[in-house]
């Protein structure tokens, strides 16, 4: 695929969830506010004002319009619960989503590349071993389980650490999961790469196999790791969801997570926008990612 | 770092190793469980003793009560049930709406096969907790919205799957000997195509069913999923993690049961993966 068509791609994607996001909050029987004053928090004056703030007495084309128009503006609306700017709660949560699933994506990549490369490097130790058990652990224990168990043990039993409010389980936690993903196959990578010519040509003129791995295996190898930032990024959206209630910190899924236990559906629709042109950007870099790592994609 | 040296460690060996057996004999009992467990537990799921709140594992409450005095064995045994015909259904869906759509699309030519894969291919780029979430939102909870949100969210690794496996068969020799033969496409695919690429889409449930387990608890948790009485172990996780410091073993029962289950899922598929799907492997 072409690199403008690719691009293209991903846009029609981010409109196909923009026009599905706003949607949301129109394809339950009723709407909204029905259902917000069936649980008797609204009188009659309050129901016609809100529909109006909401524009749900429009046709809905003119309402989506009214929506994006607004949407691209950076007005989200008001949150239904919280009597404030959609906009301004999202702002204050993005920063510790951001720097969770930064420490956590850190904190993976250093250990899923360190461990891959050293059981390239020391094949015949513990450590293909280690990349197996810790790609099963990922495989195997969900996030949400390990999260759940780190509290029971650290926090309920061995009243070690306050585990809640601070994010050192979480970013542990998520970075051996990522580390688990991408150890197997880039360690696979490595092991198939180790037998082509200009390896084999570099170990015939004698550089050490330190060397030959970091100069000449991972910067190849790389693009493994870039292929599967779909797999690390929806590990850490699903982390920031879970982990983050999990462990109260403040982010976006404690965010959605208000927004859903309050139905509050404008915080529901920017979270989950958020979170969609999160996937978007990511999706594009890596392709931009991969073309500059590996011609062959270019033609 | 003069012992290190460039060695191709030797392929695995063949044969069902000790993890496969342990996977096996997990989802065997997991689903001995699921079928016999409720009618063998004599205590009611649903039952709520308010006084006996909290209490610990005893002689006739092998793992306590919850926060509301339920009995803790009881609605793990009835969750282990509704948390596995939850998943089953939606693998099940995925598999019809995913591999059933991908694959007929697929076979009818290539405009058909853009149409669909333009779709499945955009949808699988969101991650499917966050398509799952976004449509409890718009269903509502209960059983079959959560079916239907899961089916839906991982319809999408369904049909790609689908797609390799039958682009890898479209080339072989007896789909085009069908085809000569005058076979319509959707009959050759159904007739001869689907029992070869059987074992791919088995592998891919494997993979999926873990998955939408754990995704099922994760919407528990988020106040979506199944009805807030219904025992499933995500609606269990969620109702005791408040009271976690009173009752951690009414946290701890369904979060071991479920990191059980996914582990033997795991270990299953990877097996299944190697006997099922020997040309995947081949491909790498």
């Amino acid at each position: 695929m072409t690199l403008p068509l690719a691009l293209l791609r991903q846009l029609v994607l981010l409109a196909a969830i923009t026009v599905a996001v706003f949607l949301l909050i129109r394809i339950m029987p009723g709407d909204v506010v029905d259902s917000l004053a069936l649980e008797g928090s609204l009188d009659e004056e309050a129901v016609t004002a809100l529909r109006a703030d909401l524009g749900l007495d429009a046709d809905v084309p003119t309402q989506f319009r009214i929506w994006a128009g607004r949407a691209i503006q950076g007005d989200l609306g008001m949150s239904l619960r919280f009597n404030r700017p959609v906009a301004e709660m999202v702002t204050a949560s993005l920063p510790t989503t951001l720097r969770l699933s930064a420490l956590a994506l850190g904190f993976g990549l250093v250990l899923g590349i360190g461990l891959a490369t050293a059981a390239a490097l020391w094949p015949r130790w513990l450590l293909p071993a280690a990349v197996e058990a810790l790609n099963l652990w990922s495989i195997a224990l969900p996030t949400f389980c390990v999260g759940l168990a780190a509290i029971l043990l650290f926090s309920v039993w061995l009243h070690w650490l306050p585990v809640i409010g601070q994010s050192l389980a979480p970013v542990v936690i998520l970075g051996i999961d990522i580390a688990g993903q991408i150890a197997k196959p880039l360690h696979e990578d490595l092991k198939e790469a180790a037998t082509a010519s200009h390896i084999r040509t570099a170990r015939a003129k004698g550089l050490s196999p330190a060397r030959i791995v970091l100069r000449h295996l991972l910067p190849n190898a790389l693009t493994t790791v870039v292929a599967l930032s779909g797999l690390i990024l929806a590990g850490l959206i699903g982390g920031a969801l879970t982990m983050e209630v999990l462990f109260g910190l403040p982010g976006l899924g404690t965010l959605a997570y208000q927004g859903i236990s309050g139905r509050d559906y404008p915080v529901i629709q920017a979270v989950v926008l958020v979170f969609a042109i999160g996937v978007v950007a990511v999706n594009g870099l890596t392709d931009l990612a991969q073309r500059a790592l590996d011609p062959r994609l270019r033609r | 770092m003069s012992g290190a040296a460039l060695v191709i460690a030797p392929t695995r060996r063949a044969g069902p190793g000790l993890g496969f057996m342990l996977g096996v004999a997990i989802l065997g009992l997991t689903l001995l469980v699921a079928v016999f467990g409720p009618s063998l537990v004599a205590a009611d799921p649903l039952m709520q003793q308010i006084t006996l709140r909290n209490t610990p594992p005893d002689a006739l409450h092998w793992l306590g009560r919850d926060h509301l005095g339920r009995d803790v064995l009881a609605r793990l045994v009835a969750g282990t049930r509704i948390s596995l015909a939850a998943a089953f259904g939606a693998t099940l869906l995925a598999l019809g709406v995913g591999a059933g759509l991908g694959l007929i699309a697929e076979a009818l030519g290539r405009w058909p096969a853009l149409l669909v894969f333009g779709v499945f291919d955009m949808v699988r780029a969101m991650p499917s907790i966050l398509l799952a979430l976004t449509l409890m939102v718009a269903l509502g909870i209960g059983m079959g919205p959560l079916v239907l949100a899961l089916g839906i969210a991982f319809a999408p690794h369904m049909a790609v799957v689908a797609r390799a496996a039958w682009r890898r068969e479209a080339a072989s020799g007896y789909v085009a000997a069908a085809r000569v033969m005058g076979a319509s496409p959707v009959a050759t695919l159904f007739r001869h195509v689907v029992p070869n690429i059987a074992g791919a889409l088995v592998t891919q449930a494997a993979i999926i069913m873990p998955r939408a387990i754990t995704t099922e608890s994760v919407l528990s948790f988020f106040g979506l999923g199944v009805a807030p009485e219904t025992p499933s172990w995500g609606r269990m996780i969620a109702g005791a993690t408040r009271f976690a410091e009173a009752a951690p073993h009414a946290v701890a029962a369904p979060v071991v049961a479920l990191c059980v289950v996914t582990l033997g899922f795991a270990l299953v598929g990877d097996r299944l993966r190697l006997a099922l799907d020997p040309l995947r492997e081949q491909r790498r």
